[in-house]
């Protein structure tokens, strides 16, 4: 699940907090709130995140700071108007909304930036059990063996290897070699006599 | 979450967030706050507010940064605050978790063998913990502060290639949290194993924000002035 953060960008603390605690109401997301555009700066190095900006219509963020945010993450303007005349999306936003909006038309603009943000996400990790041959790399992995030697004892390429040790530490989230150690022994892959404790763990 | 400023109640910072509260300490600001504001408190403590902002805004927002007019402060401030936050480490932290851990090995009755191995791996995160910490406080900020007052560059000395190692502590912490959550057989008290797990889960916050520390404020500081020197010795 992507990281999301909001941010609301508006001079009104009435407007700011007003908008928070709706959004708060149905979402459990991230939420800042900034009461002047440069105040942005400080956030410009985020990424990997699902970013929803909601500004007051007509400013717009310093330039190299959206640029940074939009390269690096999936990110999302809404313009925030004070009038009711709607003519279609304003130039330079993603979406528009308005101060007289009711929750429900908050809600569901939300809804729509989630599902065009999970779209394109690439695809999850399958989270399953260890097959045979992650165990084997596991139990090689414990024993202090390399990379190298793992793959001539099981006969298989080292590529073979990395992609092994990758899926295991995604399965497991387990990095470490000591952490893998403990693991390969409270699974019974290992027994604690095969390995030295003081130097592997 | 918001971004602190000077005139913000010191009460309010706590009440937002109250991890909060041992890292006000190391400026020498404890409780019975009253009405005061960060500016007030500062000045009376004698802290420079820019570089309390700064530390306090990074610790509460996980994707703040200081801006550049934030970072004007002597790096020499920030180091103390360092070394103080490496000793609440070494004299609370370390022995708070190692107390919680003791308790819950003690309510084992039978089949412990899997608990002894995370404390021996506890044992092995601490003494690579230690050591790093140790790094930092014997070799890297010696080599900062002596920048700072020297002004002049050594040969092959750089705060790059000092940047090392937070990550390999910080993934030992966490496989220790997801070893004893996914796998460890609940041979123990529950509330005993709770406390040791919460201690852990907020040391880790506390690591990875005072690793941020380090690299968004620190190594950035340090960079500048050897940029700067690299200038002048260039001319």
């Amino acid at each position: 699940m992507m990281e999301e953060n909001v941010f609301i960008l508006h001079p009104s603390e009435i407007i700011r907090k007003g908008l928070a605690l709706i959004l708060q109401e149905y979402f459990k997301m991230e939420i800042t709130q900034l009461s002047s555009i440069n105040d942005l700066n400080s956030f410009a190095a985020i990424s990997n995140n699902l970013i929803i900006v909601i500004i007051q219509k007509g400013l717009v963020l310093p330039e190299e700071t959206e640029e940074r945010l939009r390269k690096n993450n999936q990110f999302n303007m809404v313009s925030l108007s004070a009038s009711t005349d709607m003519e279609g999306v304003t130039e330079g936003y993603d979406y528009d909304l308005n101060v007289l909006a009711s929750n429900l038309e908050i809600q569901k603009l939300i809804q729509v930036i989630r599902k065009s943000a999970s779209k394109s996400k690439a695809a999850t990790v399958e989270n399953g059990d260890l097959t045979q041959r992650e165990k084997d790399v596991i139990r090689q992995i414990a024993l202090g063996l390399s990379n190298k030697e793992m793959a001539d004892k099981l006969n298989i390429s080292i590529h073979t290897v990395i992609s092994h040790r990758k899926n295991i530490t995604e399965k497991l989230n387990i990095k470490s070699i000591s952490g893998l150690t403990v693991y390969a022994i409270m699974n019974n892959l290992l027994d604690i006599s095969d390995i030295n404790p003081e130097e592997l763990i | 979450m918001k971004i602190f400023d000077k005139e913000n109640k010191i009460s309010s910072l706590v009440s937002t967030n109250s991890n909060l509260l041992p890292v006000i300490n190391r400026f020498g600001i404890q409780l019975g706050f009253k009405e005061k504001t960060i500016a007030e408190i500062c000045a009376e403590k004698n802290v420079n507010p820019d570089f309390f902002l700064a530390i306090v805004n990074t610790y509460t927002n996980e994707n703040y940064f200081p801006e550049e007019e934030l970072l004007e402060f002597s790096p020499l401030l920030l180091i103390d605050y360092l070394k103080t936050t490496h000793k609440y480490y070494n004299e609370y932290v370390l022995p708070k978790i190692e107390r919680l851990l003791d308790a819950v090995m003690k309510t084992c009755r039978e089949n412990c063998s899997s608990l002894k191995m995370i404390s021996t791996f506890y044992q092995k995160f601490k003494v690579e913990l230690h050591i790093h910490l140790t790094q930092e406080d014997e070799k890297v900020f010696p080599y900062i502060i002596d920048l700072y007052h020297n002004r002049r560059l050594t040969e092959g000395k750089t705060i790059g290639a000092y940047e090392d190692e937070h990550t390999s502590v910080e993934e030992k912490l966490s496989d220790l949290k997801n070893l004893a959550i996914k796998y460890l057989e609940p041979t123990y008290d529950s509330n005993a194993m709770n406390e040791f797990l919460q201690t852990l889960f907020q040391f880790e916050k506390d690591l990875y924000d005072h690793a941020r520390i380090e690299d968004l404020i620190l190594v950035k500081q340090v960079m500048r002035i050897e940029e700067s020197l690299k200038t002048n010795a260039a001319r």
